[in-house]
């Protein structure tokens, strides 16, 4: 996949802008608050009709204005297709190819994008809930289903927490939602272990790469429930129906501490991604630069998933990513990037592109809310 | 301050206790009455009245009627063995333009839901396990809907129903007659592959 052009209409800081991209790197340098980062919040939005930066769409509109509109020409599977974007106060509108798209389900999907930013740190550093979240999202992109039985999920927990916070727990009632929560639970289990599963080979070759061959990143899924009696000691999360049995049992096993918490304490709601590097676990051992190293890694593997799912490469987004990273790293991602990608940046500095042919990037400079090439 | 005279402000006041009214359209509509011929809007208070004062609950199905039994449980030509089980008046009158079904219905008035504090003793289930202990069916059709509530409120029942000596059914879910399998989504052809059958 290809951007070829964006242009960009009341959109935060940039009144109207037209920007034509190249296939391999393409270069925002500036200073910082200039509106490098907007500029691929801007790609994002055309990709997935949201921000990464914020859930109110107003916020993205330039002030004073009503509306702001992200359009762009792209190239998916060699066909040229061109999307659109409206926001306004009340809502947002999507277009594909001058179509309005009744449902921004339909729209996404299309043109897919891969996004790291510095706030992705927090994907090694903060809560499981981001880990979750980090997975649902992608899962979601390329899989529709999976948010079909995210949502019956957690609807259910929530009905089932509900009859947990009564002061005499009605525990029939609660076996009738086990049932679903447990149906639905094991396909949410059993389809992030598929996807951790697959993002592991792809994220360990990608941060042997960055960092040289020196150190073995391994992520894994991690069930919520380690108790010795729930201990799924030999669970197979391919097998969906063996989730299913095992997440029933363990429901009723965990009946006092539920009614206790007052909440459901086991289940895909309360599971987690875990790292190790060098067969220890990274939150506790690895290096600022390290964990760097690793959510680039988590998210460049992204680029092989959607490659795996699409037959297509998405179009990487890096959003000053590289001053975070020392001088070797930085080359070496570099360097990997330019071959199969199309790849934007945004950086304050040349340096990491040091030894680039100026054919071979495209540099534009972003100063106050205008770009020139 | 000028208001509004009282009258108009407590017209306005009832129309917004009906879902989806706002302060403004509650005002409109009040203000709309204001136009209205005097008979139209005796005609409009008379119907309001009859809901409540004209209606009651079927003794043996609950559905509303005007005269319990109602209409469908008075009538001899249906089929006893036969029982349909749905959340609302309004799902008999659907399954009815069917056509097809030719059984007698169990209105529930409701799923559970404890997040909106509806509980099994406050939908109609006592009234149906009774129903089914009581008189000779063979068949418990349940036609709840195919969401997170309708599902746990069909399962509740044929939990209760499991003692007695009748066959519990749960309605198919899948792919809408006439419907082209490129257009269905991933989920509903998934539920439609789940409840195939042999030919």
């Amino acid at each position: 996949m290809k951007i070829r052009e964006l242009t960009l209409e009341n959109f935060r800081n940039y009144e109207d802008q037209t920007v034509e991209f190249q296939d391999g790197v393409n270069v925002f340098i500036g200073d910082n608050a200039q509106g490098k980062t907007n500029a691929l919040e801007a790609i994002h939005m055309l990709a997935v009709g949201k921000s990464h930066r914020t859930a109110r769409d107003p916020d993205c509109i330039r002030a004073g204005q009503l509306r702001a509109v992200v359009s762009g020409a792209v190239t998916v599977r060699n066909s040229q297709a061109s999307l659109r974007v409206e926001l306004t106060q009340g809502g947002k509108r999507a277009f594909v190819n001058g179509l309005s798209q009744a449902k921004l389900s339909d729209y996404v999907g299309r043109f897919q994008v891969v996004l790291f930013a510095p706030e992705d740190l927090q994907l090694i550093k903060g809560g499981p809930a981001q880990r979750r979240r980090f997975i649902d999202m992608e899962l979601g992109q390329t899989h529709p289903s999976y948010l079909y039985h995210l949502g019956k999920y957690q609807r259910t927990l929530a009905q089932r927490n509900r009859l947990l916070k009564q002061p005499r727990v009605d525990w029939d009632s609660v076996a009738v939602f086990d049932a679903q929560l447990a149906l639905h639970g094991a396909q949410v289990v059993c389809r992030r272990a598929q996807f951790v599963r697959q993002m592991r080979g792809y994220a360990r070759e990608v941060y042997r790469q960055i960092s040289d061959g020196r150190e073995t990143l391994d992520v894994t899924y991690q069930l919520s429930l380690r108790t010795p009696d729930t201990e799924p000691a030999s669970l197979d999360l391919s097998r969906v129906d063996d989730v299913r049995a095992w997440l029933e049992e363990a429901l009723d096993h965990r009946k006092d501490a539920d009614a206790a918490a007052g909440h459901t304490t086991v289940g895909p709601h309360r599971d987690d991604l875990a790292f190790t590097l060098a067969d220890q676990p990274v939150h506790v051992f690895a290096s600022q630069g390290q964990q760097r190293s690793i959510a680039l890694s988590l998210r460049l593997a992204e680029i092989d998933f959607i490659h795996a799912e699409t037959g297509d490469y998405p179009v990487l987004l890096l959003d000053d990513v590289l001053s975070e990273l020392d001088d070797h790293r930085q080359r070496n991602l570099v360097m990997s990037m330019k071959e199969k990608l199309q790849t934007i940046i945004t950086t304050t500095s040349l340096a990491p592109f040091h030894g680039m042919l100026h054919r071979e990037m495209r540099l534009f400079h972003v100063h106050s809310g205008i770009i020139t090439g | 301050m000028w208001g509004y005279p009282e009258p108009i402000t407590r017209l306005i006041e009832q129309f917004m206790k009906l879902p989806g009214i706002g302060p403004k359209t509650a005002a409109r509509l009040a203000f709309h009455v204001l136009s209205m011929p005097e008979p139209d809007v005796m005609q409009f208070a008379q119907a309001l009245a009859d809901v409540v004062h004209r209606l009651t609950e079927c003794a043996i199905c609950c559905n509303i009627t005007e005269q319990s039994p109602c209409s469908i449980c008075r009538d001899a030509a249906r089929d006893d063995r036969v029982l349909c089980v749905v959340q609302d008046p309004k799902d008999v009158m659907a399954m009815e333009r069917t056509h097809e079904f030719n059984g007698r219905y169990h209105v529930l008035h409701g799923a559970i839901s404890p997040m909106e504090g509806i509980g099994p003793n406050d939908i109609r289930i006592r009234e149906l396990v009774q129903r089914v202990g009581t008189t000779d069916i063979a068949e418990v059709i349940l036609a709840t809907n195919p969401n997170v509530e309708g599902e746990a409120t069909a399962m509740y029942i044929s939990r209760l129903l499991k003692p007695f000596p009748v066959t519990v059914t749960r309605i198919a879910h899948g792919l809408p007659v006439g419907a082209d399998l490129e257009y269905a989504d991933e989920v509903t052809l998934a539920k439609a592959l789940e409840g195939r059958r042999q030919l």
